[in-house]
């Protein structure tokens, strides 16, 4: 996936087409954030939550049959608030799922897909229309828009998955000697121009929680939160993380957990 | 686990009695899961390129979790590694080409692994500009380590500078043990040669970074 | 292509503020795909916004507009319950009508 090289700067001149009178915005010292609150106003990713709709209630599969009947840990179809509990544990799969893998369980269940062929397609190409997954990600995220965070640690294997997901956040390994804590341990840093957030802060983490997914700039598609684990992994110059995985939805737990309070707003933006 | 049926939880909220006492794991627990996860999850064109997630000694103390201090001890094993690990080019001289230095201080590609292809180039870039500032009056810079700008006018450049510069670029923690700084040249990230040419670019007084 | 925009009309006095969002690839045919191969020019030539059904934005618009473009503009002497509609048409000749209401300011 390409990098963008001129951050905020160069989505403002993407994004934006003519306007014919200058819109009526809050005065601020800060020109970045004036940018950074219109593309959070008028967010392209929105376009995908009719898509997700869609496809949720679509008969789909070899199994001809929409994902009404999934359990998102609410009980089947209850897709108010379920987003702002997970990852959590499941009796039917005996593990710990975040809202993907989850996703996928009801996909190849319910739906009759094959599970690795939604894999290598889960997360589209740049450019592209967006994959089915990251459109109903973002629709199932949508139903908890305005809820808080609500992840909590009672079944054994949830507190051994955050466990392992702060292990993880923290365990240093490859060429660049990083951990998530390297890049993500302190405030106000940032790449090049890309701000990093703060995740050992309660406000950073609350941060990272409430806005995936998020429309990517610079691919022109929704991306996840899978995306996201992905595409640090790769920037660290370590192997592929796979989709869905053990190891993904530990650090999806940790980061959740500790993110428990903050307001899911999604689609975010990101660059 | 044989812990007591109840307990408070670390992070001080009040003690919850479940049936099944379902509680923290231990570190060596948690350590044995992790691990798994990481020998499991993660794929690579090729079985050597999987052994970048296998920690070598002095990552293992540098893993530490949320606000555990590093001892002195564990502080100078690294330094210690650190220190012999470090390997001089064939040629003897630190201090290279600083043009060259300067591409590769801007360069932030090379050697990622994706879609099961490694990105492999001529030469790893030094990712310098991902996180420090270098030249006076680029924009577009980190800010995760310290800015470089006006290195060598701060420093001159003796043979003791450049042997320093060398060194701290080679493998930081031989001088900062766990540093956020990656061991550029001991994990093979860059070659000797390359960070002569790095060497040259912080140092040369006619390089853009000491610009005045 | 032609996927439904996403509009709002919030009324801000007797000024609409409207807000659209639009799907598409906007290619400018220079880019070239993984294999090399050139992405064909395919763009959204003209873009036509309405008020209760008179042409209020007359645009055309080029390849410099960049993929999943976002349109904004305030009509003025607007109503709450006017109708805002908008067109696209582009070079391949696909097009788009999307129609909202003007709603007054929450």
């Amino acid at each position: 996936m390409p990098t963008t090289r001129g951050g905020v700067a160069a989505i403002l001149l993407a994004c934006l087409a003519v306007w014919v009178a200058a819109p009526a915005l809050a005065q601020s010292d800060d020109p970045l954030g004036v940018g950074r609150k219109m593309l959070a106003e008028d967010n392209p990713g929105e376009l995908w939550i009719e898509q997700g709709k869609t496809l949720f209630y679509q008969k789909r599969g070899p199994k001809n049959a929409s994902l009404e009947q999934c359990d998102f840990g609410m009980g089947p179809g209850k897709l108010e608030g379920a987003a702002a509990r997970l990852p959590r544990y499941f009796p039917d799969t005996d593990k710990v799922q975040d809202l993907e893998s989850r996703l996928l369980t009801c996909m190849v269940q319910l739906q009759g897909f094959d599970r690795a062929d939604i894999v290598k397609r889960a997360i589209s190409p740049g450019g592209s229309n967006g994959s089915d997954v990251e459109a109903l990600a973002l629709y199932i995220t949508f139903r908890s828009n305005g809820m808080t965070v609500n992840v909590s640690l009672s079944h054994q294997k949830e507190y051994d998955t955050y466990k392992a997901g702060e292990y993880l956040f923290y365990r240093r390994s490859g060429q660049t000697d990083f951990a998530c804590v390297q890049c993500h341990g302190e405030a106000n840093k940032r790449i090049r121009l890309q701000d990093l957030i703060h995740m050992t802060d309660k406000k950073g983490v609350q941060e990272v929680v409430s806005t995936w997914p998020a429309y990517r700039g610079a691919h022109f598609v929704v991306r996840t939160m899978q995306w996201r684990l992905y595409d640090c992994f790769w920037q660290m110059r370590l192997p592929e993380l796979k989709y869905a995985s053990d190891a993904s939805i530990a650090l999806i737990t940790y980061l959740h957990y500790q993110g428990n309070g903050a307001v899911i707003t999604v689609p975010g933006f990101k660059r | 686990m044989g812990k007591a049926c109840l307990k408070w939880t670390m992070l001080g909220s009040l003690a919850l009695i479940f049936a099944g006492c379902a509680t923290y794991p231990d570190p060596a627990t948690t350590r044995q899961m992790a691990e798994k996860m990481v020998s499991e999850d993660f794929t690579a064109p090729a079985p050597a390129l999987l052994k970048r997630l296998v920690q070598d000694k002095s990552q293992q103390i540098c893993s530490k979790i949320g606000d555990a201090k590093l001892t002195q001890e564990e502080a100078a094993e690294v330094v210690k590694l650190a220190r012999a690990s470090i390997q001089y080019p064939a040629s003897g001289k630190l201090v290279g080409n600083w043009k060259i230095g300067d591409n590769l201080a801007h360069d932030g590609a090379g050697d990622r692994i994706q879609g099961g292809r490694l990105e492999k180039r001529k030469e790893n870039g030094g990712l310098c500009q991902n996180c420090h500032a270098l030249a006076p009056g680029e924009i577009n810079v980190g800010n995760v380590g310290p800015s470089l700008t006006g290195y060598g006018l701060q420093r001159g450049n003796s043979e003791a500078i450049a042997k320093l510069t060398y060194e701290r670029i080679y493998n930081a923690w031989a001088y900062s043990p766990c540093s956020n700084m990656p061991r550029l040249g001991a994990t093979r990230h860059l070659t000797p040669e390359q960070v002569t040419h790095m060497v040259a670019y912080l140092l040369d007084p006619a390089s853009p970074i000491n610009k005045r | 292509m032609a996927e439904p925009m996403k509009i709002r009309a919030t009324l801000q006095g007797d000024v609409a503020d409207v807000r659209i969002l639009m799907l598409h690839p906007m290619e400018t045919g220079q880019r070239k795909d993984s294999k090399g191969q050139v992405v064909p020019m395919h763009f959204i030539q003209s873009v036509v916004v309405t008020h209760n059904g008179k042409i209020v934005l007359d645009t055309q618009w080029s390849q410099a507009v960049a993929r999943n473009p976002f349109l904004g503009l305030r009509v003025k002497g607007a109503k709450a319950g006017d109708k805002i509609g908008v067109t696209w048409v582009d070079n391949k000749g696909d097009k788009r009508t999307d129609e909202v209401t003007v709603t007054p300011a929450s």
